[in-house]
């Protein structure tokens, strides 16, 4: 049409033309590094046996995510390392010395009903490594319990001794031994320190969103802090609930999923008390002493009544 | 909360870049696209007819909407549905004297006021469209309207005789009863005559429903108008220059440059950037209008209207390309970072699948179109335009500032920006 038209060819694309950079693989970059420190804890605490979990909950979760696109004819999505995380993660909740199958059905569960037969990324409406695990929670229940599994192990798990050695014994585990790993727990979750680190570090990198994290802390702290200052027989300290079990992996990594949680911030902090205070039930109240996956699992399915408490859009009156 | 947790920590999203110095003059053009959408031609304006600048080539049948102008000496190549063609030549004497005797009008001594006064801004090929709108308190949006841009301070702090006689023509113009000027915080002046409002000043502060928040404490209160900055400069050219506006002022931006430039109308982007010495390659998008709102454009010969904010051109490599059908991973971001409090996830998914209803009940007629959702989107979805597909399919208009709609709006949404 005109002199001024030449060869170049330029790339056409919808508004915004600028971006903050960030993509799904990024994210699962900074998840995977925020992970790290837990996974360096754990080799010091474990040793390799707990490398082996990790590396294989890897492998097999990768391979069932390329597969599953394969036959379902969809586009390639491996590249984008959820499925890395997701491994890790589904790692991190089993115990150092699970056997080899036990890993393989859990993370092949976990891929598959947990998020591929959802359609991917972000469609499944509960966690997936949390299906995995609590599948095999279900079906293996001793195997999945790492006070079992760890026989060898100096450590002891403190959510066992509290419930069945009492309080006063408890009493005697020193919190710095609990942040260190220095506990027998689920591979990853007893990595406390590390955890915190990695939290906090997604936190401000704006992977998760701080309503959720805080509102499940305060909802495992404030019934325990109160039953705590209440009870007229000896009671453990909230702080020891929350570096046991698997509290402090659950609230940073695991509530914190996107898909999972409802997203406008009142919605957020409600959903992270009711965790919160499900891990205080279940923890109080029920026969299994950790609480905190299976408090996710039901709060997650609570995701949509979250929803709807969403503030007023602009200008609606 | 936002800016320490979330994803607005770009510096470039701060709408006060202390650029002071005065507009450059754009280049002379070989070549003009001028849009005539909607227009009538004159009668005896065809092919091969030579221009001049300031030559009247059209008019519209909007009373808002200002005539269309020949913004430099040439010969009109093509008149389409769309555009009339200008390719430059030398003048002759006949031109030269021609263009000499187009009448000088002093828009600042018409005694006219209010609804008087838009015929003959019209004549001048002013919109007066949003200038003269139907409210008590009008507010004049002082901020550069998208990151990137930086027109504003230099409108504000360095052409301010400009800004006075625009200033000084709005209050002519319009009915309102205060007029508002809502300036960036950082910036303490005083506007004689003029009442001024700190507002703040990081994206999206500067859209306009925003702006009227930030002056009133109000979400969209009854009786406020809001007009950019940009029409109130126009308005006052027109005023200094005595001359029908042929002219635009643009930031023409890159990675690495930026610079603020007065172009003629029409002016085609590839001479544009040429002329700023932005380096082209392929692969790269240019962008006409802001790098949140505004628009790509395929080839170098697209030009700029009066209306448009900016050029800029956004190089390969430094965004993460949008790769089609990329499903949502509700990363929940863009309901994060939202001004509108809306679920722009929900909202594009809808979209994308043809459930258009469904969007009003996600209050869609809600959306400031501010592109925050797509800005922050990790999974690269086009959620701005998913939900303007959904808007339109809808039969809500379109907030577009820029490009392709900007003459439909200024026809047909005027209340819609208030």
């Amino acid at each position: 049409m005109s002199a001024h038209t030449n060869s170049l060819l330029f790339a056409m694309s919808a508004p915004p033309y600028w971006h903050c950079g960030r993509t799904v693989c990024k994210r699962s970059m900074d998840q995977l590094l925020a992970l790290a420190p837990a996974m360096v804890m754990a080799l010091i605490n474990w040793g390799l046996p707990a490398l082996r979990v990790v590396a294989l909950s890897v492998v097999v979760c990768v391979l069932v995510e390329v597969v599953c696109c394969a036959i379902m004819h969809r586009r390639q999505t491996v590249h984008d390392f959820s499925a890395v995380v997701t491994g890790v993660l589904f790692a991190f909740l089993l115990p150092a010395a699970a056997p080899w199958w036990l890993v393989v059905i859990g993370a092949a569960c976990a891929m598959l009903f947990g998020k591929m037969l959802f359609g991917g990324l972000g469609d499944n409406p509960v966690s997936t490594p949390l299906i995995g695990w609590a599948i095999l929670f279900v079906s293996f229940p001793l195997f999945m319990d790492p006070n079992v599994m760890q026989l060898a192990s100096d450590y002891e798990d403190p959510l066992a001794v509290l419930k069945y050695l009492g309080v006063a014994r408890a009493q005697e585990i020193s919190l710095v031994d609990l942040l260190l790993g220095r506990q027998i727990a689920a591979l990853g979750a007893g990595q406390i320190g590390g955890l915190l680190v990695g939290g906090v570090y997604l936190l401000f990198r704006g992977v998760i969103r701080w309503q959720i994290v805080l509102g499940m802390l305060a909802g495992v702290l404030i019934p325990f802090a109160f039953v705590h200052s209440l009870a007229e027989t000896a009671t453990i300290t909230p702080t020891f609930h929350l570096f046991t079990g698997s509290v402090v992996l659950c609230a940073f990594f695991i509530a914190t999923e996107s898909n999972i949680a409802p997203t406008h911030s009142l919605a957020m902090i409600l959903y992270g008390l009711t965790c919160g205070i499900l891990v205080f039930l279940i923890r109080s109240y029920g026969s299994y002493t950790d609480g905190a996956p299976f408090a996710i699992l039901v709060a997650s399915l609570l995701t949509p009544y979250f929803d709807l408490v969403r503030p007023k859009p602009f200008g609606v009156r | 909360m936002k800016e320490l947790f979330t994803m607005l920590t770009d510096p470039r999203f701060h709408l006060v870049s202390n650029v002071r110095e005065r507009f450059g003059q754009g280049p002379e053009p070989t070549y003009v696209r001028l849009n005539r959408e909607g227009f009538s031609i004159d009668a005896g304006i065809k092919k091969k007819t030579l221009v001049h600048p300031y030559m009247h080539l059209a008019t519209h049948p909007f009373a808002g909407k200002g005539d269309l102008f020949a913004p430099m000496y040439g010969e009109i190549t093509d008149i389409t549905e769309r555009s009339v063609f200008v390719r430059h030549m030398e003048p002759t004497e006949e031109m030269k004297a021609a263009c000499e005797a187009e009448p000088m009008t002093d828009i600042l001594a018409c005694e006219e006021r209010g609804e008087a006064l838009v015929p003959v801004l019209k004549a001048m090929g002013l919109n007066t469209k949003s200038l003269g709108q139907e409210c008590e308190t009008l507010i004049v949006n002082c901020q550069n309207p998208d990151p990137g841009v930086t027109w504003a301070e230099p409108m504000l702090l360095t052409h301010t005789r400009t800004l006075a006689a625009g200033l000084t023509m709005l209050r002519r113009l319009s009915r309102a009863q205060r007029i508002i000027l809502a300036v960036p915080e950082e910036l303490k002046i005083k506007v004689h005559d003029f009442e001024v409002v700190p507002v703040p000043s990081r994206y999206p502060a500067s859209v306009n429903a925003l702006v009227v928040k930030a002056v009133t404490g109000r979400e969209r209160p009854d009786g406020i108008g809001i007009v950019g900055l940009h029409n109130v400069w126009s308005l006052g050219h027109v005023a200094m220059t005595r001359k029908p506006l042929i002219e635009t002022v643009i930031t023409i931006g890159s990675l690495s440059f930026t610079g603020n430039y007065i172009v003629r109308d029409g002016s085609t982007v590839g001479e544009l950037l040429k002329f700023a010495r932005v380096t082209l390659s392929a692969g790269d998008t240019i962008v006409r209008g802001g790098p949140l709102r505004g628009e790509s454009v395929d080839k170098q010969d697209r030009s700029i209207t009066k209306g448009a904010t900016g050029l800029f051109l956004v190089e390969k490599g430094s965004v993460a390309p949008m790769i089609g059908h990329s499903p949502c991973v509700s990363c929940g971001s863009c309901v994060a970072i939202c001004p509108a409090r809306l679920r722009p996830d929900m909202l594009s998914r809808y979209a994308e699948f043809g459930l258009h209803k469904r969007c009003l009940e996600q209050y869609i007629s809600s959306c400031l179109e501010c592109g925050l959702c797509g800005y922050v989107c990790i999974a690269r979805r086009p959620v701005l335009q998913y939900i303007r597909l959904a808007k339109a399919k809808l039969g809500i208009s379109v907030l577009k500032t820029e490009g392709l709609y900007a003459q439909e709006e200024a026809t047909t949404t005027g209340e819609a920006r208030s």
